[in-house]
């Protein structure tokens, strides 16, 4: 046999108040039984299922921008159009270096010089761009496969993603502590899914914290503004400029470098996420904000717009979250909007 | 003669895809599985859940399909029963068998699971939805055409391919293995003395078919639960009851060797022959030869239940049956010309009858069950899944215990009159508590041995089957349809892409 002790089948009849009344005398009275209801694991099933639809729309998006394949319609236009504007720069500083020389040498060389600083720093800028699109390449990638290892528990996978994972934030001397815990336990753990599971709950989730609480600054910030401000189109402005920075900020914490390219396509992984989650968020906020701009607008319409504007912020630096995150939200929720927008709604029976 | 026909069924069946394709799309979803592996259940599960799902009196609940994504959307508008696209064909008895699983005449204490099916029958469902993306405006119906029929025939379906001679070998040597000799004593006694060159004798074949089916009727009983039993129709007859057609049985007769018109063999090749042609084939042509999705149900438990012997049995038995259908990747060629199967769910059903803990092991124990076949399906690129099903869950789950002791994962529900485990004798109305044991974690282990009929008390699990679920009725007296155990899933992986 073998040398764990096996459990046989037994049964255990439930009815014993019931049996007991034609029950022989002959019977042995059983002991009672005790029985723990447990919650319906099928309903759990669902709703890792319905989280795996977030987690579907996360990846969509950041495909679109972050990973984006290098061609398009678009990036061909741009392509061609950057050469050609090189093209007539480099005709100009030609006839501008010539036309230098024709004059004096020393003038020519000057020119000559500046041309070859202006080079340089023009591929130093070109580099960084290029890092940095790499960079949220890397991010993007991360959040798929780690998402992948933790479905499939692939320990492997998961051991080489969390390495990876620890160390982009190598030069981040507040996730020190967090980046040691994990090497130590490397070793330790021996199942993949723990593994991601641990290092979300000792790297990823101080910086969520982080990121929430400059979504509810901006998102504060912006409806704050769009309440005061006396003309429309300084709030247009602002909460633009809000955006732009909200999403750096955000990228910024979970290690991304967004450049100018980089935050473009960032950007529209932004977008995209809205876009697809703008359907599946129906259900519970689109109607709590009307309802909170509603009542808002009632007493003002400036209110009205602050509290719409600040809504709209905070739902695109949930996005911004979503897409920006190095891992998918395995063990916790992700954050709704009055998660982190809670002023908004508080005010609302208030008001 | 038979090559004409044939051609001339094909065209037919064209002409009718291209009917169906004008029409709106058409799925024929072929619901596999030899018999009692939950067929049945599994239709009725099904339409009852796909018909009430849109219903305005079921709004506002819980969704119990949160896995169906067009009805998660909200997308589905309705479901219908139309008229089954075959006239020769008997409608599914859907309202007798939803009757039966909540108990007839509005009795629910006198509920029990349908019958065992006795012949063939069809359905047609149609599903209107919204679809994603729309290149006309409207609502998209898709029309989901179902068999049902006794799991046995499909046993037939490897008989296409084989001889008089090579069945009769295979069937002898099946026969002599250690767990069906006993069974077979009595047939094989008789067969010693038959003469396959000898004169043919209308008697003697009579009483030969009557003892061999007398075999098959023993394997399939309850304790030893074979399944590798062609020809089917010797356990099912149908319409064929008392037919000459099912008079034959397998001899021991030479490939090679020619035998004289009127002998014993030459009699009984003769009749297979026509079985094979006057049953089988058109079986197989009209029901089997045209799916577009499959999901193969089996009932692993009652297989475990008996022991290794019944599971290597059923392994072979899935493996050969499986082998008649055409599965591939689709395109609309293949779709109009020759339709593919391109995705197949392997179920375990049942589900309920162990903890969800151990259905990863079942899964596996299915997935080791049928690998020849998910091999071969997944070379010709179509798409498999494994899960553990439920179609009609009749239990929930706690942690149990006596005093004292630790706590074991059970499932809690009314076992049908006549189960057992270890001493306990169940009486069909009092709720029990049942551990049904841990299924082995590596899953060739229940391939391994040759236990047959072993005691309750010296085995490792003993699976209980329960009677189903008390109905549930809304509010205003609406019957809800029964709870699931992965049924979603199911319908999402055979129907969901076909509803976007």
């Amino acid at each position: 046999m073998t040398s764990e002790p096996k459990l046989r089948p037994r049964a255990f009849r439930l009815d014993e108040s019931n049996s007991g009344l034609d029950a022989t005398p002959a019977e042995v009275p059983r002991a009672s039984i005790v029985i723990e209801p447990t919650p319906d694991p099928y309903e759990a099933e669902a709703e890792a299922a319905a989280a795996f639809a977030e987690e579907a729309a996360v990846e969509a998006a950041q495909k679109k921008g972050m990973i984006g394949g290098l061609w398009s319609w678009s990036g061909l236009f741009g392509a061609a159009l950057g050469g050609l504007v090189t093209l007539w720069l480099g005709l100009e500083v030609e006839l501008l270096l010539e036309g230098l020389f024709a004059r004096s040498t020393l003038f020519g060389m000057i020119g000559l010089g500046l041309v070859g600083v202006v080079v340089t720093a023009v591929v130093v800028l070109a580099t960084r761009e290029i890092v940095s699109v790499l960079r949220q390449r890397q991010v993007a990638g991360l959040h798929i496969g780690l998402a992948e290892a933790r479905e499939r528990d692939d320990f492997k996978e998961a051991r080489r993603l969390v390495g990876e994972l620890t160390r982009l934030y190598d030069g981040r001397p507040e996730t020190a502590r967090a980046r040691g815990q994990i090497s130590a336990l490397m070793g330790e753990i021996v199942d993949g899914r723990d593994l991601i599971d641990f290092s979300e709950r000792a790297l990823v989730v101080p910086l969520d914290a982080e990121v929430r609480k400059e979504i509810v600054n901006a998102a504060k910030r912006v409806s704050m503004v769009t309440a005061l401000a006396p003309r429309a189109i300084i709030d247009i402005v602002f909460v633009g400029a809000q955006a732009v920075m909200l999403i750096r900020r955000i990228a910024t914490i979970y290690g991304g470098r967004p450049g100018l390219v980089g935050f473009l396509r960032l950007l529209k992984s932004v977008g995209a996420h809205l876009a697809i989650t703008g359907g599946l968020a129906a259900g519970d906020s689109i109607l709590q904000q009307v309802v909170g701009h509603g009542i808002a607008a009632k007493l003002s319409a400036r209110l009205g717009e602050g509290v719409l504007n600040g809504l709209l912020t905070a739902r695109v630096g949930i996005s911004a979250m979503a897409v920006c995150r190095p891992m998918p939200f395995a063990s916790g929720r992700a954050p709704g909007i009055s998660d982190v927008a809670p002023f908004l709604f508080k005010s609302e029976p208030k008001g | 003669m038979a090559l004409l026909s044939d051609l001339l069924f094909e065209a037919r069946e064209v002409a009718r895809t291209l009917a169906d394709l004008a029409a709106g799309g058409t799925i024929r979803l072929g619901v596999t599985g030899l018999s009692r592996a939950g067929k049945t259940v599994f239709i009725t599960a099904l339409v009852e859940h796909l018909t009430k799902a849109a219903m305005p009196a079921l709004q506002g609940r819980r969704n119990p399909l949160p896995l169906f994504q067009v009805h998660a959307d909200g997308r589905l508008v309705s479901g219908t029963l139309e008229p089954q696209p075959d006239d020769a064909v008997p409608r599914f008895a859907y309202e007798d068998h939803v009757a039966a699983l909540a108990g007839p005449k509005g009795r629910p204490e006198a509920r029990h699971w349908p019958q065992s099916t006795r012949r063939i029958s069809e359905l047609r469902l149609r599903l209107e939805f919204e679809p994603k993306v729309a290149m006309r405006p409207g609502n998209h119906s898709l029309a989901i055409d179902i068999v049902d029929y006794p799991g046995e025939w499909l046993l037939d379906l490897p008989l296409l391919g084989k001889s008089f001679a090579q069945w009769s070998r295979e069937t002898f040597l099946a026969s002599a293995s250690a767990a069906r000799a006993p069974l077979a004593a009595q047939w094989r006694g008789f067969m010693a003395n038959a003469d396959p060159r000898g004169k043919a004798s209308e008697e003697d074949a009579r009483r030969a078919a009557e003892l061999f089916t007398e075999y098959l009727r023993g394997c399939r009983a309850g304790e030893y639960h074979f399944s590798t039993l062609p020809p089917g129709r010797f356990l099912m007859p149908g319409d064929l009851e008392g037919s000459p057609m099912l008079t034959f049985v397998p001899l021991a007769v030479e490939e090679t060797e020619v035998y004289p018109p009127d002998s014993l063999a030459a009699m009984m090749e003769r009749r297979y022959e026509a079985y094979k042609t006057h049953v089988v084939k058109p079986f197989f042509r009209d029901h089997f030869a045209r799916l577009d999705r499959q999901i193969v149900l089996v009932d692993a438990l009652a297989a475990l239940n008996a022991g290794p012997a019944a599971v290597r049995d059923l392994e072979t038995a899935m493996t050969d049956v499986l082998t008649a259908f055409r599965a591939g990747r689709s395109n609309l060629l293949t779709t109009l010309f020759r339709p593919r199967i391109d995705k197949i769910l392997f179920a375990a059903t049942k589900a309920d009858h162990l903890h969800h803990t151990s259905h990863d092991r079942l899964e596996a124990i299915l997935r080791h069950l049928t690998s020849r076949a998910i091999a071969r399906v997944e070379k010709v690129g179509a798409e498999v899944d494994v899960i553990a099903l439920a179609a009609v869950r009749a239990t929930r789950e706690a942690k149990v215990g006596g005093p004292g002791e630790p706590r074991l994962d059970a499932v809690i529900g009314i076992p049908i009159e006549g189960e057992r485990i270890g001493d306990e004798l169940f009486d069909g109305k009092a709720e029990a508590a049942i551990f049904p044991g841990d299924l082995p974690k590596d899953p060739k282990v229940v391939f391994r041995g040759d236990g047959v009929r072993l005691p309750t008390t010296e085995v490792d699990y003993r699976f209980v089957r329960f009677r189903p679920p008390i109905p549930l009725r809304a509010e205003d007296d609406t019957r809800l349809p029964p709870p699931h155990i992965r049924l979603d899933r199911a319908l999402q992986f055979l129907l969901g892409d076909r509803l976007n």
